[in-house]
């Protein structure tokens, strides 16, 4: 039963994602006013353009090369509009297979994300080397705001408590910030010259020749900053929807009934009410994964680290698309993944949950 | 004790959030001494205490563009771009969300469909028009000849519920903030532009909300009433079951409001979007990363902003 279900979401999702691919690309690339050729090629106003680029001739020359080179002179999808209407009134024009969303799409099947548009190099390879700065900050972002919040929302829910109103006070404020302005408000705080100096305010860790603890050292007081931005930013959400449920857990019959068993309020909070109160959070945690990857473009933006977000912000700012669209399949794919994962845990979590055919 | 400062924080929600909006409209009108984007050249980074007499009374960014005017006619944009865009979504959430949980088919005789498809070619001017007409003529024929021999043609329906659906399902795969910097490259974006893609890219949350609240009171008893009455569908969906399906888009809205409120800021701040002359919260806490010791660029924009927020996320509760 498992398996059945799990292909067709699969296939639902697989279908999704082409639908989304498509629908960016299209989008993107509907305006082509300049065109990204124009970033690989001189304008003809800059003063030190050497003679013959000068030559209007020899620019045109040059930019119908590089549209050839990227494909660019063929047209966007299989049916495009005829400006002067054919002999017969059609305003349309059949292209065949020779279109642009034909190429990218065969080729996205065999695998080929393309070449970025600005500098050349593989899109996926462009792709990994930002994973490979987002992932820990993500991944230790994400294990750190679900600790927090099984911890928060177990304490909030617990018997009364001096600490409850303030923290709660506190989560309610931190819920009403952009993320943006949390990273700007931390790095304005703890990593300025002018005021408290004790973090770094860019960057990786780049000294070489660190090897074992140390460079694992450096490597987390450089994202300390970073990572405590994120977790600020999904930690309000996370702890007040499980104090909701854990609250709405405590108050029903089954919990009556184990406290007049004798049971401590701790223990039943962990045994009894917890399992049946994680399911919304395993909902919010899997919505999470992406949103990470999103919030994450704005804390990158902030501490100037060389990850997925940063990477897809710039290449949207200048018309990149192969690396926008690459970046955006494999957000979705997150999505999807995550999305599939949290049912299969929903099932995990509470047996009782069928899977409609 | 409790309902007294609930109904506390409330009206001083509603006078912060009322302040902003008459900032933003009246600002035009206000007696400023220098516009939002113009960078005062004598006067570059100079804290409140320096300015105020040069009539910088906030001061001025790194850039030399005035913080009072920057904030004045940042909460503008805000106000211009966010509530229209926040109504528009709702809009269309209503309209998509209560047809998908009405669960209308939109079913017709396959002659039907032939024929609108082929006048459609015809009409489009697609390759070769003339075969849209051939195809409309055949659908003619074909219902004529049905109806001759008196039979009942087949009837092909597309559930609009899946469809909606599917969409809404299609925009969730990828996060907001990225599809919206996908789509909005670089500062091209009109503020008109911008307000229509928000609403593009956001109706499935209320959407979904009409339609839970349309198929609940689809089965109450006086929507049977109604309907024995034999009122046609469109009129028992529109005048009897959307004004209690449209009930959850009033808590709603100023959760959508406050979205867009950090969605606009944070575009602003990363630079897309809006042209870069644009005035914005987001753009003046951009301009304050460039010197660390200007608190007064960060500070103000930084406090409105979460006020703003803040009041927003305090009205949606009940």
């Amino acid at each position: 039963m498992g398996l059945h279900f799990l292909g067709r979401r699969l296939l639902n999702a697989l279908v999704a994602l082409w639908g989304l691919g498509s629908l960016v690309f299209l989008l993107g690339r509907y305006d082509q006013a300049g065109g990204p050729e124009q970033q690989l090629l001189p304008d003809g106003t800059e003063a030190d353009a050497s003679t013959e680029s000068r030559d209007p001739a020899a620019l045109a020359d040059a930019r119908q090369a590089v549209r050839h080179r990227l494909g660019l002179d063929q047209p966007l999808f299989y049916l495009s509009q005829r400006v002067p209407a054919a002999a017969d009134g059609a305003r349309w024009r059949w292209n065949g297979t020779a279109n642009q969303y034909h190429r990218w799409l065969a080729r996205l099947l065999r695998g080929e994300l393309g070449h970025s548009l600005r500098t050349g190099q593989p899109v996926a390879g462009q792709l990994g080397a930002a994973l490979r700065c987002t992932l820990p900050l993500t991944g230790a972002a994400l294990a750190l705001a679900l600790g927090a919040a099984l911890w928060l929302g177990q304490g909030l829910a617990g018997p009364r408590c001096w600490w409850q109103g303030p923290v709660r006070a506190l989560l309610l404020a931190l819920q009403s910030a952009p993320p943006f302005v949390l990273a700007l408000g931390l790095l304005l705080l703890l990593a300025n010259p002018r005021a408290l100096n004790w973090f770094p305010g860019y960057g990786l860790a780049t000294e070489d020749g660190l090897t074992g603890w140390a460079w694992f050292g450096e490597l987390a007081w450089h994202l300390a900053l970073p990572v405590v931005s994120l977790v600020l930013a999904a930690l309000p959400d996370l702890a007040l929807q499980l104090e909701a449920a854990l609250r709405h857990e405590l108050g029903t019959d089954y919990a009556t009934a184990a406290r007049a068993k004798g049971l401590g309020e701790a223990r039943l909070i962990r045994r009894h009410a917890l399992p049946n109160a994680l399911l919304p959070t395993l909902t919010q945690a899997a919505g999470l994964v992406p949103a990470l990857l999103a919030g994450a473009l704005v804390v990158e933006v902030v501490y100037a680290l060389p990850g997925m977000g940063r990477l897809l912000a710039s290449a949207a700012a200048l018309r990149d698309y192969p690396v926008v669209l690459g970046g955006v399949l494999l957000t979705g794919a997150a999505r999807l993944g995550a999305l599939l994962l949290a049912d299969v845990l929903y099932h995990r979590a509470d047996p009782r949950i069928r899977w409609a055919r | 004790m409790g309902q007294v400062a609930h109904r506390g924080r409330r009206r001083a929600a509603l006078a912060w959030l009322l302040l902003v909006a008459a900032a933003g409209l009246a600002a035009p009108c206000l007696p400023l001494p220098f516009a939002p984007a113009e960078p005062d050249l004598l006067a570059v980074g100079v804290s409140p205490a320096q300015g105020a007499g040069a009539g910088h009374w906030l001061g001025t960014d790194p850039l030399g563009r005035d913080v009072l005017a920057g904030l004045l006619f940042g909460a503008r944009t805000l106000v211009l771009l966010t509530v229209p865009a926040a109504l528009l979504t709702a809009l269309l959430g209503a309209l998509l969300g209560s047809l998908a949980g009405y669960g209308q088919r939109l079913a017709a005789p396959a002659p039907t469909w032939l024929l609108g498809a082929g006048l459609g070619w015809w009409g489009l001017a697609l390759p070769r028009p003339a075969l849209g007409l051939a195809a409309g003529a055949g659908a003619v024929a074909w219902g004529l000849g049905q109806r001759l021999w008196r039979r009942s043609p087949p009837v092909w329906a597309l559930s609009l519920d899946a469809l909606i659906q599917g969409a809404g399902a299609l925009l969730g795969t990828v996060p907001r903030l990225v599809l919206v910097a996908a789509v909005a490259t670089g500062g091209t974006l009109s503020l008109a532009g911008l307000g229509l893609l928000l609403a593009l890219t956001n109706w499935p949350g209320p959407a979904r909300l009409v339609r839970a609240e349309t198929l609940r009171v689809r089965a109450l008893p006086f929507v049977e009433a109604v309907r024995a009455l034999g009122l046609p569908a469109a009129r028992i969906l529109g005048r009897h079951v959307l004004p209690l399906a449209l009930r959850p888009l009033r808590a709603d809205l100023p959760l959508r409001l406050a979205a867009f409120v950090g969605l606009e800021s944070t575009l602003s701040f990363l630079g897309l979007g809006l042209p870069p002359d644009t005035a914005s919260w987001g753009r003046l806490l951009d301009a304050a990363r460039l010197d660390p010791a200007a608190w007064w660029t960060a500070a103000p924009p930084m406090l409105a902003l979460l006020l703003t927020t803040g009041a927003l996320l305090a009205l949606s509760k009940k």
